[in-house]
């Protein structure tokens, strides 16, 4: 591969290990994730098969029911978190940065980070299965079967924890992909112009930083019952309080896992019909409108539980809403192809394919938000039928994208009539497997057995699924035969392929492109570097029309100006499709360049993935004892040990020196991330709030008051941390201002104030709590403590989690006192401190809420 | 007013809303009224909140868009809790 060398840092060449593991570019762990979410696509599938053998014949006994359980549970989380996903973002990775125009990801350690908590992640799933048995309560892991009672094994703990570190990386990486996309594209190049794909991946992570948050909440709340004792999926109202913070995460997570296939469906259709996207504007307000939508259909999940007949009919109106743009977008497709001139290659078979099975698990899942059909089909097979052909059309068109963009990634061209194969042998395994089970729908979900008369669809269904698993096996010797034997390929092999990535060598060079990509002349040039001026702007001068693909000016896919409608107009496009140029409004920002060159080796992520592994698999086992304490000391060590070298590692990533940041001039790359960070945060303290007003709701709301917790509960405590954090962040403003001022004095002085302030803040707690621990009433006997009833569980856990932010910012706190006694933050250099400000100030504002929750009313 | 004097201000400010929140329960509104008094702490705590976000994370300097985002957290969170809460009434 061509993208070996890192202008004369040490940065080992792409055949070295240590390149794999020291990386932080974007191509490189694009390549990563790919080839880390394939392994767990063989992990799943491998468990698929075992159901698969077990559901041969009604009685079959290959597994017991416990391992059943085990592989379907597995099988189900692997294949949605550490599989499609991952995937998806192997392909994010490697391609948005080239489409948007960016040389990386805002933070490209940040990156690194995020894949390697997710290799963790599923590592550590893997782990569970070797600690007595794995998590074995369904993919949706229902309560209270997901609590210890019902899965008393460390596995199931494991599991749960395994989430969480998964949850972290895809926090980071939404993060990184917001701050990028809305930061850091090229010079004229508008959002609504973003190609297709770019498109899908920008809103795939706006849901992802909500609805994930949402699950972070769910998880740490299951595995603080896991792990010291709380009560919340237990107590009334506790199952299900654990499916609507699931489903709520749920549903979205659908889309989460079906947009970017449904962008690489796009891409594809462009590219092999010659034609612009029918409709393109409608169909990505279609995709916006979805993803808005996303947020308000999740209790269609939920008609078979209590919840009361005024929401259901409610979210039967928006469930069946949803389906309407979703129409929209099929219709754009089926309409790109008439109007244009099909080419079958592999990558358009398997988006073909895709469109194909995403609509028909679209109108069978309109029979499941239908409230009297879903009380018939709710638990069966018809369920899985439906979310497979769902799930896996947003499969297939990632095994598009992967045919797609492998030219590309590879520099070689696989074989086409191998990938053919592939995908007749795919097509096929895949509906013998799932369509028989809409026959057999009555089935139920989850089971090791079923009736007999059912039995000749299931062997069916058996048969498609060693089809489907066999039709892999082509592509990966595909894959791997033409890494060294395809035949290679320039910058584009496809005719009518127009996005950036198609204008740089397959692979791409490390710094992506050989000038400062801009968009600005209605299609992609590249401009020299720009000469620093007495202002520190650019004067950046076009140099190079890029026209490097061999079939006209790469371009955006988006634009609507006269000569792009001109080009398609005839029904098939000229391959200069070409994008527009600026937007007024949209301010190009020249003045944030940073000469220095970009650094792309970093140990730290590794360190800290491996690290946050080893934490996670001492915590697992905390309640066993033994080598569990040591592992999740080291692990904790080894994590703080990794951010602090993390920290002071000099690495520089630059801001683009000419960039589109339009709808956020003027937020450097750093604040914005911790804006969105905090985005994030109020939906993770939402969650946790929002569980304990539900369960309040659920136990009684004055019943909580009078008979849940102890007179000994008083305000006066609540009221000091009040006083003491407004004081706190009133003191990280007058740090703010001393900067101002250049009083090194004064920095030092209000950091410290605020240090003190924090500490005193958890002495009190410690202390309140302390107290609450050992009353003696007649109604708590043996003191209010973390399990002694929900309201203590509530309390607790969510006040605790707001501690454990104060902790956090103290620790930042340490680090940045002795920096400001050497005289950091003066000067100008404040950005440090704003950028703790917004965090600290954010832990104030959440104990403006739970201050008057939890101990005023 | 300069900003640090400002600054001081909306400090008293929620130094003094803080208290009055506490003193809403121990004069008793909460036992005479309790969902008026209810309300009241709560439209304090957003208040506060407003203010806190506003100057002393400088939201009201940034551009529009950084309050749409946050907002849009606080709604995705508000729709959790208030449909999930209603969903068992």
């Amino acid at each position: 591969m061509s993208h070996d060398h890192d202008h004369g840092h040490d940065f080992p060449p792409t055949s070295s290990v240590k390149r794999w593991f020291l990386t932080t570019n974007h191509k490189d762990v694009g390549i990563l994730y790919l080839v880390t979410a394939l392994f767990f696509l063989l992990l799943g599938g491998a468990l698929a098969m075992l159901m698969r053998a077990q559901l041969w014949s009604p009685g079959a006994n290959i597994l017991s029911g416990g391992a059943y359980n085990q592989a379907v549970s597995a099988h189900g989380l692997i294949m949605v978190f550490w599989f499609i996903s991952p995937f998806a973002f192997g392909f994010a990775n490697y391609i948005v940065p080239l489409q948007i125009g960016a040389d990386d990801l805002a933070f490209p350690r940040l990156n690194a980070l995020s894949y390697w908590l997710y290799l963790f992640s599923g590592l550590l799933f893997v782990a569970s299965f070797f600690q007595g048995a794995t998590f074995n309560g369904g993919w949706t892991m229902y309560a209270p079967l997901n609590v210890p009672t019902y899965m008393p094994n460390v596995g199931g703990t494991t599991v749960v924890l395994a989430l969480i570190m998964f949850v972290a990386a895809v926090t980071l990486g939404s993060v990184n992909f917001l701050t990028t996309m809305y930061r850091m594209r090229a010079e004229g190049l508008r959002m609504r112009d973003l190609p297709i794909f770019s498109m899908s991946i920008l809103l795939t992570v706006w849901m992802m930083l909500f609805a994930f948050a949402a699950l972070l909440a769910a998880l740490m709340i299951l595995a603080s019952d896991h792990l010291i004792g709380t009560t919340y999926f237990t107590s009334d109202g506790g199952s299900l309080l654990w499916t609507h913070m699931f489903w709520f995460f749920g549903h979205p997570e659908v889309y989460i896992v079906f947009f970017p296939g449904l962008g690489i469906m796009a891409e594809c259709f462009q590219t092999f019909t010659g034609r612009r996207l029918v409709g393109r504007k409608w169909f990505v307000l279609s995709m916006v409108l979805v993803a808005l939508q996303s947020f308000v259909v999740w209790m269609h999940h939920m008609f078979l539980t209590g919840i009361n007949l005024q929401i259901k009919t409610l979210f039967m109106v928006t469930t069946i809403g949803i389906s309407l743009p979703f129409d929209l977008m099929v219709f754009s497709l089926i309409y790109t192809m008439i109007k244009g001139r099909i080419r079958f290659t592999t990558p358009f078979l398997f988006s073909l394919g895709a469109l194909i099975l995403f609509i028909i698990g679209g109108i069978t899942g309109v029979f499941l938000g239908a409230v009297v059909l879903d009380y018939e089909f709710r638990g069966t097979y018809w369920v899985v039928a439906h979310f497979h052909y769902v799930m896996v059309a947003g499969a297939t068109a990632l095994f598009a994208g992967l045919y797609y963009w492998y030219p590309k990634i590879t520099g070689r061209m696989y074989d086409e009539f191998l990938g053919k194969l592939h995908f007749v042998t795919y097509f096929v395994g895949f509906n013998l497997l799932y369509f028989p089970m809409f026959s057999a729908w009555e089935t139920p979900r989850r089971v090791f057995e079923y009736q007999v008369g059912l039995a000749f669809w299931h062997k069916l269904a058996t048969v498609g699924g060693f089809l489907l698993g066999a039709s892999f096996l082509i592509m990966f010797y595909n894959m791997f035969k033409s890494l060294t034997a395809g035949e290679e390929v320039g910058d584009n092999p496809w005719d009518y392929a127009t996005s950036a990535e198609w204008a740089v060598a397959s692979p791409p060079p490390l710094e992506n492109f050989p000038g400062i990509p801009s968009y600005a002349g209605g299609k992609l040039s590249f401009r020299d570097e720009p000469e620093p001026t007495a202002d520190g702007g650019g004067d950046p001068v076009a140099d190079t029309a890029a026209g490097a693909a061999a079939d006209g000016g790469p371009a955006t896919d988006g634009g609507t100006t006269a000569a792009a409608e001109t080009a398609t107009g005839s029904g098939v496009a000229d391959p200069g499709m070409v994008a527009t140029g600026g937007e007024a409004g949209v301010v190009t920002a020249t003045h944030e360049a940073d000469s220095g060159h970009a650094d792309h080796a970093s140990i730290w992520p590794f360190v800290v993935g491996l690290a946050g592994f080893l934490a996670f698999l001492g915590l697992s086992g905390v309640d066993e004892g033994g080598v569990y304490y040591p592992l999740t000391a080291i692990g904790g060590l080894l994590v703080m040990f990794g951010f602090v070298g993390m920290a002071r590692q000099p690495f520089s990533a630059p801001e683009p020196a000419i960039a589109e940041r339009w709808p956020f001039e003027g937020v450097e790359n750093m604040k914005l991330g911790m804006w969105i960070f905090l985005g994030s945060d109020i939906v993770l303290f939402g969650g946790f709030i929002g569980s304990y007003l539900f369960l309040r709701v659920a136990n009684g709301w004055h019943h909580w008051e009078h008979e849940l917790i102890p007179a000994a509960h008083v305000t006066f405590p609540g009221l000091v941390n009040t006083y003491l954090l407004l004081t706190s962040s009133f003191a990280v403003v007058l740090a703010l201002v001393a900067s101002h001022r250049n009083s090194k004095r004064g920095v030092v002085a209000a950091l410290v104030a605020t240090w003190v302030l924090g500490v005193g803040f958890l002495i009190n707690k410690a202390q309140e709590w302390l107290h609450l621990f050992h009353i003696h009433s007649d109604a708590f006997p043996n003191g209010w403590e973390i399990g002694t009833n929900v309201a203590s569980s509530t309390f607790y856990l969510t006040t605790g989690l707001h501690g454990a932010h104060v902790i956090v910012g103290l620790i930042m706190l340490l680090y940045m006192i002795p920096r400001a006694i050497k005289g950091a933050y003066l000067d100008g250099d404040d950005e440090m401190l704003e950028y703790f400000g917004l965090y600290w100030h954010f832990v104030d504002i959440v104990w403006l809420f739970l201050f008057p929750l939890f101990y005023i009313v | 007013m300069s900003r640090l004097r400002l600054y001081t201000a909306i400090y008293v400010v929620l130094f003094v809303l803080a208290t009055v929140q506490a003193w809403v329960e121990s004069a008793g509104y909460l036992d005479e009224a309790y969902w008026w008094a209810f309300a009241g702490i709560m439209v304090l705590s957003f208040a506060k909140a407003v203010v806190v976000a506003g100057y002393y994370q400088h939201l009201r300097w940034e551009p529009r868009s950084v309050s749409y985002l946050m907002v849009g957290g606080l709604f995705v969170a508000l729709a959790l809790t208030t449909a999930a809460a209603y969903s068992i009434l």
